[in-house]
């Protein structure tokens, strides 16, 4: 018999599956999707203490270059912004140039609890969670979280780009 | 039409041609057509780190660059004659190879001026 | 072998922190308000006034040689003393291996008090931080503007009566309502899945 749980077939009928109508556009998915989140490069914006942990994710024992992820240091060559650390408020305008800066599809990790939620830091130069003013797709809270930790996140933004639709046409 | 020479041995050249054009155009082509294209200034500004960019932004390169290219043309046209000379050397004799001394003699004067005005000095 | 000389930390001559503060009483009667002595820490407190002549006085004289200034920095005391402020300088002789700390009171009407960067260049940063937190001025400092916080930042941030969580959005500072305002305007160009 012929293999087919490689294709995506639909089920219409009791034992009768065929190919879905938008089939085209779901293989191309597949493919752009897999390309973008196999290559996710960030840019390298380590603020703190969560840098050493980002730097210690990218480092030989917990290798993130076997995922693809490859630290680029200007935004325009990359895919994404891990913001690792605490965001002040003079550092703001920074941090919103450098995202405004990586060219699309783009995405963003805060990194650590001061990026997400301004952590112990409740103070006048602290902002209190870098969501106020980049959107945030994954947020890894921790003090510094573990390298571990980082990978899962990096993970769940995986998932997320692999669960993207038609976001490579110009319609979308 | 008498007269008209049709070479048509390099037909497969033509294809290639064609066909590396369509590789390379085409990436650009389908780039351009599924391209996100949403710009906004700050997107658009050239990158200093996350800051207004201050100064300017080309930087003074040194002039030994166009002395050295500038020797490089005249004594790469020197090898260039120097190629058909000794192709047909041993056909055209003594005279010949004295004229070619000659030419080679004068470019070197044009060379130990060069050495002894500082034009091979890097710094 | 050569035995080498082993240096005393205690000199002969009279450099007891506690004699110091002597020696700065009988050269300033009346700048002296009081002599502080904490478990062997000796700190003498003065009028701002003449600050920079105490202070270059204890640079200079050859017995007392401090030339290392190890800390520049402000208290507030909000209401718990009648003069607000005090600048501390701690003050350690890498010759004579002695130390003291210089207390100058500086009064919350005219915070200013003389800059001490003629004497030491490192009190340059330390003075530019104690302007930034408390609002204390130091004449004579050839750059003095904030060091921490952004240059048009309002307020003085580690006064007593400064708010920890720092003022409300719409009092904030101009800079990071800018980022926010600007953040929202862009929305239509955020890559949301």
């Amino acid at each position: 018999m012929i293999d087919t749980s490689a294709i995506g077939l639909v089920q219409v009928e009791e034992d009768v599956k065929i190919l879905a109508p938008n089939v085209i556009i779901t293989t191309f998915d597949k493919i752009i999707n897999w390309g973008r989140l196999s290559s996710m490069w960030p840019t390298t914006f380590g603020l703190a203490c969560c840098a050493i942990e980002m730097m210690a994710a990218g480092a030989a024992h917990n290798d993130l270059d076997r995922f693809g992820i490859i630290f680029r240091g200007s935004p325009r060559q990359a895919d994404c912004v891990i913001v690792a650390g605490t965001v002040t408020k003079k550092m703001a305008p920074v941090v919103r140039r450098v995202y405004d800066q990586i060219p699309e599809p783009r995405y963003v990790i805060a990194m650590g609890s001061c990026a997400c939620t301004g952590g112990v830091f409740k103070t006048y130069s602290t902002v209190q969670g870098c969501d106020s003013f980049l959107p945030v797709d994954v947020y890894v809270p921790g003090c510094p979280p573990r390298p571990e930790t980082l990978l899962e996140g990096l993970m769940m933004l995986q998932e997320k780009i692999r669960n993207e639709k038609a976001r490579w046409s110009p319609w979308r | 039409m008498p007269g008209t020479y049709l070479p048509s041995e390099y037909l497969p050249v033509l294809i290639f041609i064609i066909i590396a054009e369509a590789f390379g155009f085409g990436a650009l082509l389908i780039g351009m057509i599924f391209r996100p294209k949403k710009p906004y200034f700050e997107k658009l500004m050239p990158y200093e780190s996350g800051i207004t960019p201050k100064g300017e932004p080309r930087y003074k390169f040194s002039i030994r660059f166009y002395i050295i290219a500038m020797l490089f043309v005249v004594f790469d046209v020197e090898a260039i004659f120097l190629y058909p000379w000794a192709i047909v050397f041993d056909k055209i004799g003594i005279y010949a190879f004295i004229e070619m001394i000659i030419f080679i003699v004068i470019l070197l004067i044009g060379y130990i001026y060069a050495w002894r005005k500082e034009a091979f000095e890097w710094d | 072998m050569a035995v080498t000389e082993v240096r005393t930390t205690i000199h002969p001559a009279g450099t007891d922190p506690v004699q110091i503060a002597e020696k700065i009483k009988e050269l300033f009667p009346d700048q002296v308000i009081d002599v502080a002595n904490f478990r062997d820490q000796v700190s003498v407190i003065i009028k701002k006034d003449m600050s920079v002549a105490i202070l270059k006085y204890l640079h200079d004289d050859p017995l007392l040689s401090f030339d290392h200034l190890q800390d520049l920095t402000a208290v507030d005391y909000l209401k718990k003393k009648d003069v607000r402020f005090e600048v501390v300088y701690g003050l350690y002789s890498m010759k004579y291996r002695h130390q003291i700390r210089i207390r100058a009171q500086v009064a919350e009407d005219n915070p200013s008090i003389g800059s001490a960067v003629s004497i030491w260049e490192g009190a340059n940063w330390h003075e530019r931080e104690c302007y930034d937190m408390f609002g204390i001025r130091f004449n004579g400092h050839p750059d003095l503007r904030r060091i921490l916080m952004p240059e048009d930042w309002e307020g003085y941030p580690l006064r007593k009566d400064y708010p920890l969580k720092g003022p409300e959005l719409e009092k904030d500072w101009i800079g990071f309502r800018e980022v926010i305002r600007r953040s929202q305007e862009l929305k239509e160009f955020e890559w949301e899945g």
